[in-house]
């Protein structure tokens, strides 16, 4: 299936991590035959790395430092895409992480704080900073990455950050409304447990073989499961699909 | 992106229509390359969509089925598969409203409700019970429902059938939890208004009224739809065979509305 991606830009933050959803994601879309791959994330080694694998497909690419938690980080790198590439047409918010894992009955706002500046507002921060330039081409596609963990409840640690991502959920949706009047979509796209660096310490796809058990189809998210969702989403092969979270979680979330 | 349909067989329900989701989904599960590709349908057309797949180049046989009768279903899968050896992929497409009159839910007739649900519910099941365990056999498979955006979007007339739908959403994922294991996805994608014979349908039970009323309703319409405009039978093709191959491997019992931003839940 051509996914119509030939001639396209697209941003994707948080593809520093080299086992993340970030970088696979930002793999997936120049494969497919976008124009251009920006990729940013704070972590600007890493990225450098991910930026120079794309380039080795033969396809642009810069890596742009930034901290999406804060604003003039967030403009000054939607300036340098716009001015290397002249537009951007994909927007995949990949960013994110647990920020806080003090167990919600003990946590202070400040910890609160923390997850949704990383989860929530960082998102909502490079969707305002994009927006503009979509609109003006009155087309744009937007896919966020959500969380298994909004439907999937546990105990202590990961609270917060799950209740940021239920805003992710819900600012898509209003993004969706209010944005497809002119021709913008935004989707989201919910994980269930995969081995990335949410998952702490060395032995990842241990722990993930752990949490299979409990999953419907017996295993645990991969890279290239998140990945092949956001590329769809982000194509216009999905062209009247808007404001939807889609659960890629082997059957651990149903509704 | 390749769709890893080499090699496999799907089989679409309601696949009769020449202008219906069903017929679009098997030509393009064809067009992507899927060496075989059944269809069924209560009406003769049914044998045109398998000319044209043919046309394409992939094998194809159309079989005449009432999908409400469980020994028409259980005849029919047993002819794709004594011709094909398998079933990996299963479309249920096959459903419509039969009921016209704009008449309150309770008033609506006992046999529109039993009929409703024999069509778009047990038809749905019956079919997806003659597949499944050869489906078992082969750990794995992949079926898709068609649902519907009527489920979660409120209007007067369809309440019959929108509770059929959701009667699928529910099937589609009480059936992905069950079958996870055996290595069997099932996802649901529930369209909204589209060109297709449902609007036909839905017309005949409205009052009549003059051409340029009409026009000016479907405007009215189109206006209040986030995206300003109706679904295609691409629109639905393209997400139902996505979900139906191999690069969402991950990915069952979800339910997605592919209603231009009309339903978000």
């Amino acid at each position: 299936m051509d996914l119509g991606f030939k001639g396209k830009v697209a941003l994707v933050t948080g593809a520093g991590s080299q086992i993340g959803f970030g970088k696979e994601i930002a793999l997936l879309l120049v494969r497919e035959g976008c124009d251009a791959v920006a990729v940013t994330d704070i972590n600007i080694d890493d990225c450098n790395k991910t930026a120079d694998e794309i380039k080795k497909l033969g396809k642009k690419s810069i890596a742009v430092k930034a901290d999406i938690t804060n604003p003039q980080d967030v403009d000054a790198l939607v300036k340098k895409v716009i001015d290397e590439y002249k537009r951007i047409d994909i927007l995949c918010n990949v960013a994110g992480g647990i920020a806080s894992r003090v167990p919600y009955d003990k946590s202070k706002p400040e910890d609160w704080d923390k997850d949704v500046r990383l989860n929530l507002y960082s998102i909502m921060l490079m969707c305002q900073a994009v927006l503009p330039y979509m609109k003006e081409k009155k087309s744009g596609s937007i896919v966020n990455i959500g969380s298994g963990s909004t439907r999937m409840y546990a105990h202590g640690a990961g609270n917060t950050y799950a209740i940021s991502k239920a805003g992710v959920d819900t600012f898509t949706k209003q993004l969706a409304f209010n944005e497809a009047k002119n021709g913008i979509r935004c989707n989201c796209v919910a994980p269930g447990p995969a081995p990335t660096n949410f998952i702490p310490g060395p032995d990842k796809q241990g722990m993930i073989d752990m949490l299979a058990k409990t999953i419907p189809m017996g295993r645990g998210a991969t890279q290239a499961d998140i990945a092949n969702a956001t590329a769809f989403f982000a194509s216009d092969m999905s062209g009247y699909v808007t404001g939807q979270v889609l659960h890629v979680s082997g059957g651990s979330v149903l509704d | 992106m390749d769709l890893g349909f080499k090699g496999k067989t799907a089989l679409v329900t309601g696949a009769g229509s020449q202008k219906g989701f069903g017929r679009e989904i098997a030509l393009l599960l064809a067009k992507e390359g899927c060496d075989a590709v059944a269809v069924t349908d209560i009406i003769d057309d049914v044998q045109k969509t398998a000319d044209d797949i043919k046309k394409i180049g992939s094998k194809s046989i159309a079989v005449k089925a009432d999908i409400t009768k469980k020994a028409e279903v259980d005849e029919m899968v047993k002819k794709v598969l004594d011709e094909y050896g398998k079933i990996d992929i299963l479309c249920n497409v096959a459903g419509a409203i039969l009921h016209k009159d704009y008449v309150p839910l309770d008033e609506q007739k006992y046999e529109t409700w039993a009929k409703q649900m024999d069509l778009n519910l047990f038809g749905t099941m019956h079919v997806t019970r003659a597949v499944l365990p050869q489906m078992r056999k082969l750990k794995n498979g992949a079926i898709v429902n068609i649902g519907s955006g009527s489920t979660h979007q409120y209007s007067f007339g369809v309440a019959v059938y929108a509770i059929s739908k959701y009667a699928i959403d529910l099937f589609t994922r009480q059936l992905a939890y069950q079958e996870g294991k055996n290595g069997i996805r099932c996802n649901c994608i529930a369209p909204g208004p589209a060109p297709t014979n449902f609007g036909a349908v839905l017309r005949e039970g409205m009052p009549p009224m003059p051409p340029e009323q009409a026009e000016k309703m479907r405007e009215n319409m189109l206006a209040a739809f986030p995206l300003g405009r109706m679904g295609t039978p691409a629109d639905i093709a393209n997400i139902t065979i996505i979900m139906a191959s191999d690069v969402t491997n991950y990915i069952t019992g979800q339910v997605i509305q592919v209603s231009g931003g009309n339903v978000m839940e």
